[in-house]
């Protein structure tokens, strides 16, 4: 079996490397990698170190409008941290994240998941409706958020029209007016965003699962639902979860569509920790709060990625 | 498969900076060089204004000081305002800013704190006109006895009322808030026309639209929670609680709000004469007029309108001498009526019969003597933060108009203390 010799080589090839591990031939082709990956990390170091070091010694310190002029300023510590969690609107914006981040990611996923099966069924019109479906993907983000805003309008948004012209409310919703559905407005304009990408991963993981297993599942009797749950499901698995990470980490900082359609509000309750942190810095210029808030936002993406990490190091292959 | 593992693993990591750290890039811009082929001075002025009047009155101001001699050169970039805002400290630290900029007064104190603007109290003091300026409109431009801007133009809110509304409806337009709330009732008209309309969304823009209330009613900025505070908040939410006033005022802008009165959607409005071309060109054949917003105890309104600030550091006296150009009697009332603003010099404003003989921008010249300023205060975007959440929290029924009054003192008393 072809499979059975790759793996052969690939063993080959290891104890080779063993050997020749402190050899000086080994070394210097080591030194030849490293010379490779140089730019790159240069690269990594300046665009993407610099900031996220720059942004922790920020939150340490107390810059605000009144020392930001100061050439020396006062180093506090975890002072930041510790009165930013003392803020009520603090705790309200983590909630709200995680509401929005589980609430976007699991319609997203359902949906996008129906519709990759859907899809996958080959009929003549699959190909063009799933290019047709990634357009709310292409949208700016700025340009969905006032859609939606206009949509949800009490005063002729569309959505409300069409739900009281099939008397389904006797009177308008004040879908992002009002704080008990504002959550739920942004979450589901989040969801629409995020469908065809949901859905697009999960087909390449679809066409991937070989259609013998599904042929010998046939002949064992297996029923539809039994052939999604033992066959689809666990060969999707890997897809599956890369989607769900990629979704998570897409979703917990999404700032613009929220900065645009709600501003945080009515009240607080869509602030999310993005626009927390964007308001306490540019509209407040409280710079080391509003670092302090991105920063507990980098820490918890940063442990959701390390997780990941370990997951997919357990996984054999991807896709 | 391992390069596609760490494949997926560089796009988790790129994901994650990418977007987070997004903001914190900082647009590279010209800043000011002089270039050694030319003897002029050059330099850039950053301005927020999006409405294509306002646009092209920047460009005239510019080009006519630019032929009036041949030492300096300004150009003109329009920044959006969000991004004006951080551009400005981003690039104090970055160095990457223009030689003048503008900015919306309440925002001065803290931009002045921040070491953005330079202190120009010598230029100021040698200046002839420097008491022709209205008292709001200059005291926003100082800090601490120091001068750090120069006002631009002014502006302020008065009400908008539909004539034809009017006339059907038998009534006369309110000057009392009494009046206000009854004639607001009348005009209502369930599902089409709403009596009154304000803008008051969690911004700066909803804390200007509730001040003119706050301070009619004989409080102050700094007491929200007090009797007369807590009574401003309580009228106006009652306006919604009677059907008056839409729930959506939370989300509207005041240009919303011009959109509003020129579809016949809102009988009367709280706007600025900013919107005046704007409605003439949408609705010509509208018959409406303006009159002084109606008073509790007191007549109120809010100073707007925008300053000029010198950058620390940069061309400061080349860009001096484009201020004291804008200053000139013709040049000031050329840009200020494109931009649908009053002078903000008494002198100048008051001698302008395109002005004090207009029936509508007279009112608003009228109001500007009631209008306060915002602040003067460095941390003057914490207290509106204060204040805008407190107009949230009444309208939508979260809190009752007395607790969300107190919260917002609260707020307000520590960011005072």
């Amino acid at each position: 079996m072809p499979w059975q010799r790759h793996f052969k080589s690939k063993r080959v090839k290891e104890e080779t490397i063993l050997k020749n591990k402190y050899t000086r031939e080994f070394l210097r082709e080591e030194k030849k990698g490293y010379l490779f990956v140089l730019p790159a990390l240069i690269f990594m170091l300046a665009f993407v170190g610099y900031p996220i070091i720059y942004n922790l010694i920020l939150s340490f310190k107390d810059v605000n409008v009144m020392t930001f002029s100061k050439s020396v300023k006062p180093f506090i510590g975890l002072k930041n941290y510790i009165e930013i969690f003392k803020d009520p609107t603090m705790k309200t914006s983590i909630w709200n994240t995680f509401i929005f981040t589980i609430g976007s990611i699991s319609i997203q996923f359902v949906i996008g998941l129906a519709l990759a099966l859907f899809l996958n069924l080959k009929f003549k019109l699959a190909e063009p409706i799933r290019g047709l479906m990634v357009v709310s993907y292409l949208i700016p983000m700025t340009v969905t958020a006032l859609l939606f805003k206009f949509m949800y309008s009490t005063s002729g948004g569309i959505i409300n029209e069409l739900l009281m012209k099939v008397h389904i409310i006797s009177k308008p919703i004040g879908w992002i007016i009002s704080g008990n559905t504002s959550m739920l407005s942004v979450i589901l304009t989040n969801s629409w965003v995020g469908i065809p990408f949901n859905m697009l991963l999960l087909t390449t993981g679809l066409s991937n699962i070989s259609f013998t297993l599904y042929e010998a599942a046939q002949v064992d009797g297996a029923s539809a639902i039994q052939r999604f749950f033992r066959i689809t499901l666990p060969e999707l698995k890997p897809a599956i979860l890369s989607v769900l990470v990629l979704g998570f980490i897409y979703t917990f900082k999404v700032f613009d569509l929220v900065f645009v359609m709600t501003n945080g509000g009515p009240v607080n309750s869509t602030e999310l920790m993005s626009t927390f942190a964007y308001k306490l810095s540019f509209t407040q210029f409280s710079f080391s709060r509003g670092a302090t808030v991105a920063n507990v936002l980098f820490a918890i993406l940063f442990c959701v990625s390390l997780g990941y990490l370990g997951l997919i190091k357990d996984e054999e292959v991807i896709g | 498969m391992i390069k596609k593992k760490a494949l997926l693993a560089c796009l988790v990591v790129a994901t994650i900076t990418v977007g987070l750290f997004a903001g914190c890039g900082s647009k590279a811009s010209t800043g000011s060089s002089t270039m050694a082929s030319t003897t002029k001075t050059k330099l850039t002025l950053w301005h927020y204004f999006d409405g294509q009047a306002q646009q092209k009155a920047m460009e005239n101001v510019t080009a006519k000081f630019n032929s009036s001699q041949d030492k300096i050169e300004v150009s003109v970039e329009f920044v959006p305002r969000a991004e004006l805002t951080k551009q400005f400290t981003i690039g104090l630290v970055a160095d990457k800013l223009p030689d003048i900029g503008l900015v919306d007064n309440p925002d001065m104190a803290s931009f002045a704190a921040m070491g953005l603007f330079a202190d120009i109290s010598d230029k100021m003091n040698a200046f002839a006109d420097k008491d022709k300026f209205y008292p709001g409109p200059i005291a926003s431009c100082m800090l601490d006895g120091k001068y750090y801007g120069v006002p631009l133009g002014s502006n302020d809110l008065a009400l908008y009322y539909n004539k034809d509304m009017f006339t059907a409806a038998g009534v006369q337009p309110p000057t009392t808030y009494a009046e206000l709330k009854t004639v607001a009732k009348k005009l209502t008209k369930a599902g089409t026309t709403y009596g009154l309309a304000i803008a008051t969304p969690k911004n700066e823009e909803g804390t200007f639209q509730y001040l003119p209330w706050l301070l009619s009613s004989g409080a102050k900025f700094n007491e929200v929670g007090s009797a007369a505070g807590i009574s401003a908040l309580s009228y106006l939410t009652d306006l919604i609680k009677d059907g008056s006033m839409s729930k959506e005022v939370i989300n509207w802008t005041q240009n919303d709000l011009e959109k509003q009165f020129v579809t016949n959607k809102a009988a009367m409005i709280v706007d600025g004469p900013w919107i005046i071309s704007t409605v003439k060109t949408d609705a010509p054949k509208l018959n409406w007029g303006v009159v002084k917003i109606p008073k509790d105890k007191v007549y109120a309104s809010d100073l707007g309108g925008e300053n000029w600030g010198i950058i620390k550091g940069h061309h400061e006296a080349e860009a001096w001498e484009f201020i004291k150009f804008t200053q000139q009697k013709d040049v000031m009332n050329a840009y200020c009526a494109d931009f649908g603003y009053i002078p903000s010099r008494r002198d100048i404003a008051e001698s302008n019969d395109s002005i004090t003989k207009d029936p509508i921008m007279s009112i608003f010249l009228d109001e500007l003597q009631y209008a306060m300023p915002r602040g003067p205060h460095p941390k003057w975007p914490q207290i509106s933060d204060a204040m805008s959440t407190a107009l949230q929290e009444s309208f939508t029924n979260t809190k009752t108009p007395e607790q969300a009054s107190k919260d917002a003192q609260v707020k307000i008393d520590t960011i005072l203390k």
